[in-house]
């Protein structure tokens, strides 16, 4: 929404502005900040993931926050509904204090990214709360850089901004991040993606497990998956992250050193050597999140819940709906229905009648002759027998039963062997409806006159049947079936 | 896309499969039952049922799809006995667990669902509609069958 905002003030692309406030920046008490900071090196996170959030609108951000225009626009904080609005007011009016006469804008610049907070608020809650604009003004980040206590306060104001943040961030090192970000994400969607690698770099346990992503760092990965289990950690890190913020703030402390030390080399260089560093940490971090691969495939939009449970529940909802949308096709009438529930009871009908019809159907089938069905049958089976076994015939007798006997050839050899005795009327040992017993049915050897009786029979009785039968048109294994159909119609 | 491993496979039984069970079957019921015994009505349309149901099953192949197996092994315990379909199951435990926090409604839906489809009550949800899918395929392709053997059968 800021985003919005921000683009009704349209102002040229100028990324070496950017850069160009950055280098003033460099100024002792920032050296000191990040000095006080003996992780720093080591835990700096990757710099281009900042860049991967809509990188060309945080530009026009930050033009638009270099444009004094946007004061009007954010200039409250108190709009904001998070839970951290009052702290954030607070430290606001604080920074705006310091600022002194930049105060206007840099407060606005404050207000921009609360104001974006607020609309999702826990998302951010991220270390990287209280890293002061780079771009802003020289004189006032020296002066936050200088402040301990603003530091430690942002770090508990976990809230406070990363994406306000991340627009700075971007700003400043947008040409290297660009180039960075665009080989590991080029799709560039990820929201909220920016703060993870922090986390991770962070180092705190907790944020391993969701972190597994990092491992994604290695060239393997595929944007979009990447992009996704960006997603996921930076999900997950949401709701865990209040909690390391404010037990230790010595993380966001470092994070905030981190920052300003980028501000103050300014450039590109800096970045590029912290996307290094970035990498090592990869490599270092890669091993944890490893095993957890099943994650890949999980995306957390914006204001979803992330904590495995959540996840997992996802995922199987995404199963369900993918099957659902197969069952969808099968079921006539489904298309027209929307939601599950609806769906599931229009599948629920479709079975029952298809259930219901099988019992009408048997019932008919009950009431059938049984004599007709008795020789239809024994003709059949021994038809089939004698199809297989001499296969030769099959086609001059013009036989329907092709397809049924063809099916019969596998298990035919082997069950040859129990051949009953040679009786036109068999009686199948088949006694009980046992898988294995069943078979059997199959066994009849019939020599050639009953052949050639079961033949006249099945003639006689039941062409029509087995035509219709196989002729029923439901072509599914086209191999075996194809050129029997045809002969056969 | 991040299923495509696991693809979905519902092919369709063999009709013809399915139709030689089932006439031999029939075959085997009414050679066990002559058609000169008082043979209750009732007792032979079950009988049929049964005998169509555990014959589609056999051509779904016993062992790939849960329905199928499932409802092959309730046909072999009460081998002589009559077969009711929608019979409910026992159900997992962490299913009833989980499903507190899910729609009530889907929930119920999907229970009614599970009643349905046999061995359904063993099976996650999304299990369960993937064996739906399957059973259903093979319930119309034996609705077919049996429809060309009655309308073949049937005195003119």
């Amino acid at each position: 929404m800021d985003n919005e905002l921000f683009m009704n003030t349209e102002l040229p692309p100028a990324p070496e502005m950017a850069v160009h406030f950055e280098q003033p920046s460099s100024s002792s008490a920032m050296l000191n900040w990040a000095l006080m900071d003996p992780n720093l090196a080591s835990n700096s996170p990757p710099q281009d993931c900042f860049m991967w959030e809509k990188s060309t609108e945080q530009q026009q951000q930050q033009q638009s926050i270099f444009d004094s225009a946007l004061s009007s626009l954010v200039s409250s904080p108190t709009p904001s509904n998070s839970n951290y609005s009052g702290g954030d007011g607070f430290i606001i009016r604080e920074l705006i204090g310091k600022l002194g006469n930049i105060g206007n804008t840099s407060g606005d610049i404050y207000g921009a990214p609360m104001n974006s907070n607020s609309r999702s608020a826990s998302c951010y809650a991220t270390p990287m709360s209280s890293p002061p604009p780079m771009m802003s003004r020289t004189t006032p980040l020296t002066e936050f850089s200088g402040d301990p206590g603003f530091a430690e306060r942002a770090a508990k104001f976990s809230c406070f901004g990363s994406r306000s943040f991340n627009g700075r961030t971007n700003n400043s090192g947008l040409p290297v991040n660009n180039n960075n970000g665009g080989k590991i994400a080029s799709s560039g969607k990820l929201t909220r993606v920016s703060s993870t690698p922090a986390l991770k770099a962070l180092a705190s346990p907790e944020f391993s497990r969701p972190m597994m992503i990092p491992a994604g760092g290695s060239p393997p990965k595929l944007p979009g998956e990447f992009s996704r289990k960006r997603k996921s950690v930076s999900k997950g890190k949401s709701k865990e992250t209040p909690l390391p913020a404010a037990a230790s703030p010595s993380p966001s402390f470092s994070k905030t050193a981190e920052r300003k030390d980028e501000g103050e080399k300014g450039g590109k260089r800096r970045r590029e050597e912290e996307g290094d560093e970035e990498e090592g940490n990869k490599g270092n971090d890669t091993k944890p999140p490893e095993p957890p691969k099943d994650y890949i495939h999980v995306r957390a939009r914006r204001g979803q819940a992330t904590d495995s449970h959540s996840l997992a529940e996802r995922v199987r909802r995404e199963k369900i709906g993918e099957r659902m949308k197969l069952l969808q096709d099968l079921v006539p009438g489904c298309n027209k229905v929307t939601g599950k529930a609806l769906m599931l009871d229009e599948i629920i009908n479709y079975v029952q009648s298809l259930q219901r019809q099988v019992e009408f159907l048997s019932m008919k089938l009950s009431s059938v002759n049984d004599t007709r069905l008795e020789f239809n049958v024994d003709a059949l089976v021994s038809k089939d027998a004698m199809i297989s076994s001499s296969g030769s015939r099959v086609h001059e007798s013009g036989l329907q039963l092709e397809s049924l006997s063809q099916h019969n050839y596998n298990n035919h050899s082997q069950l040859h062997t129990n051949v009953s005795s040679n009786n036109m009327m068999l009686h199948p040992p088949l006694k009980s409806l046992e898988p294995s017993t069943l078979p059997r049915g199959f066994t009849h050897l019939p020599t050639l006159t009953q052949f050639n009786d079961s033949i006249s029979q099945y003639q006689l009785f039941s062409e029509e049947d087995l035509q219709s039968i196989v002729g029923m048109g439901m072509a599914h294994n086209p191999n075996h079936e194809s050129q029997n159909m045809k002969i056969e119609l | 896309m991040a299923f495509a491993e696991n693809h979905i496979n519902t092919d369709v039984p063999e009709k013809d499969v399915f139709a030689l069970h089932f006439l031999q079957t029939l075959s085997n019921l009414s050679t066990q039952n002559p058609f000169s015994s008082p043979d209750k009505k009732s007792d032979r349309v079950k009988k049929i049922k049964k005998a169509a149901y555990v014959s589609m099953a056999r051509a779904a192949g016993c062992t790939d799809r849960l329905w199928s197996r499932a409802l092959l092994q309730r046909a072999a315990k009460r081998n002589n006995k009559i077969v009711r379909f929608p019979r409910r199951r026992k159900r997992v435990t962490w299913l009833r667990r989980r499903s507190n926090r899910r729609d009530p409604v889907e929930e119920a839906a999907a229970e009614r669902l599970r009643n349905l489809v046999p061995g359904g009550g063993e099976m996650k949800t999304s299990k369960l509609m993937e064996e739906t899918a399957h059973y259903i395929k093979c319930l119309s392709m034996q609705v077919k069958v049996m429809q060309c053997l009655v309308d073949g059968l049937s005195p003119k």
